[in-house]
């Protein structure tokens, strides 16, 4: 079997965290990650030439640009959405209210919903998990609240993730888990990633895809829509004629 | 008293870590915060069953035992582990194997532990 390759989508990198990009390259490199996503929660806090500096090649491993949307109102969310799907690779979206959780799992382009869990309640109810389900949207469990939180917190946030991952497994919607990670501090390598997630509920190989087949899925649909016109309409640039009679 | 045949002893794993930090504790030091985090993560019954122990512990490499059955209890235990004397901290599983000597030679001897580049210490 192939070396399975490993994938953190929740990297927040200076100036937001404390960080730079290729610091924590270079750390995920070490623990064993083929790529990270660098999604900082406003397009606000993309420095200027953090785009291009993003491009570092580390010798097989990927730094991909992304973003994650903060927005309370859902109509200014889809506008967003819009705005900026062409301009990073993975587009995740913050969520916390029912609407914007909503609002995100029913948008197809929308890559990532990032920690949907409402200040009261549950987060995910059963309505929302069909729509991520439906639109391949990948719902995020974030580690690094679990980290830094203890007693009372953790456990109630251990017992949201557990009733996420039985919604996700019933609507057969694609987990994914990150670190968030705003420190070099926060990274983990993906086996302790995959231990963590066994605590609350997930199987050894289900936390492994959450954190290598998952990403891969989101990678190479953003690969496909590069020629893409529609959903199974596709442009092919160097192809020798004959080649598909 | 005679010895327990070896096969009748319980079994092990051995995991061989590095301490990503910039705090450099003793072995009694990082045992009591792999303790604190695990109890408060797992809970003290719990932790007992993972028959948790510091083997071993220098220089931000180290060895800790656990239950054979308990491994991935005690990965989530050390994982859960961010901060060293006041300061943050990360432990990183470098490999598991069943005994002492096996986890050394694979997973530590020359070795040294990963630091993150000076200028950017927090």
């Amino acid at each position: 079997m192939a070396k399975r390759k490993f994938y953190d989508f929740g990297i927040r990198p200076a100036p937001e965290g404390e960080n730079s990009p290729l610091e924590l390259a270079t750390l995920a490199k070490h623990l064993g990650y083929s790529g990270l996503a660098l999604v900082p929660h406003s397009d606000k806090l993309i420095p200027e030439n953090f785009l291009k500096s993003a491009e570092v090649d580390l010798e097989g491993f990927e730094l991909l640009r992304g973003l994650e949307l903060v927005e309370a109102n859902p109509s200014k969310l889809h506008g967003l959405i819009g705005k900026f799907r062409k301009k990073v690779d993975i587009l995740a979206v913050h969520g916390g209210s029912e609407k914007i959780n909503r609002a995100a799992v029913e948008n197809s382009k929308v890559d990532v919903l990032n920690h949907p869990f409402a200040e009261k309640g549950r987060g995910l109810n059963q309505v929302l998990a069909k729509a991520a389900g439906e639109n391949d949207v990948a719902i995020g469990l974030s580690l690094s609240p679990l980290l830094y939180s203890r007693g009372f917190w953790r456990v109630r946030l251990l017992s949201a993730y557990r009733a996420t991952l039985e919604l996700a497994r019933k609507y057969e919607v694609a987990l994914l888990l990150s670190s968030d990670a705003a420190s070099c501090f926060d990274l983990r390598a993906p086996r302790e990633m995959a231990a963590f997630a066994q605590l609350f509920g997930m199987e050894e190989a289900e936390a492994l895809e959450a954190l290598s087949t998952v990403p891969d899925k989101i990678l190479a649909r953003k690969r496909l829509s590069a020629g893409s016109i529609r959903p199974g309409v596709e442009v092919l640039n160097n192809f020798e004629e004959g080649e598909l009679l | 008293m005679k010895r327990l045949l070896p096969s009748l002893r319980p079994r092990k794993r051995y995991l061989a870590i590095e301490l990503i930090s910039n705090a450099e504790p003793s072995r009694g030091e990082f045992s009591r915060e792999i303790y604190f985090a695990a109890c408060s993560l797992l809970g003290d019954a719990a932790v007992s069953e993972c028959d948790l122990k510091v083997l071993g512990f220098e220089a931000g490499l180290g060895i800790i035992q656990c239950a054979h059955t308990k491994l991935s209890e005690t990965r989530a235990a050390l994982a859960a582990l961010t901060q060293v004397n006041r300061k943050k901290a990360a432990v990183h599983v470098l490999g598991v194997s069943g005994t002492i000597k096996g986890a050394t030679e694979k997973f530590l001897e020359g070795r040294t532990a990963f630091k993150i580049k000076a200028e950017h210490l927090n």
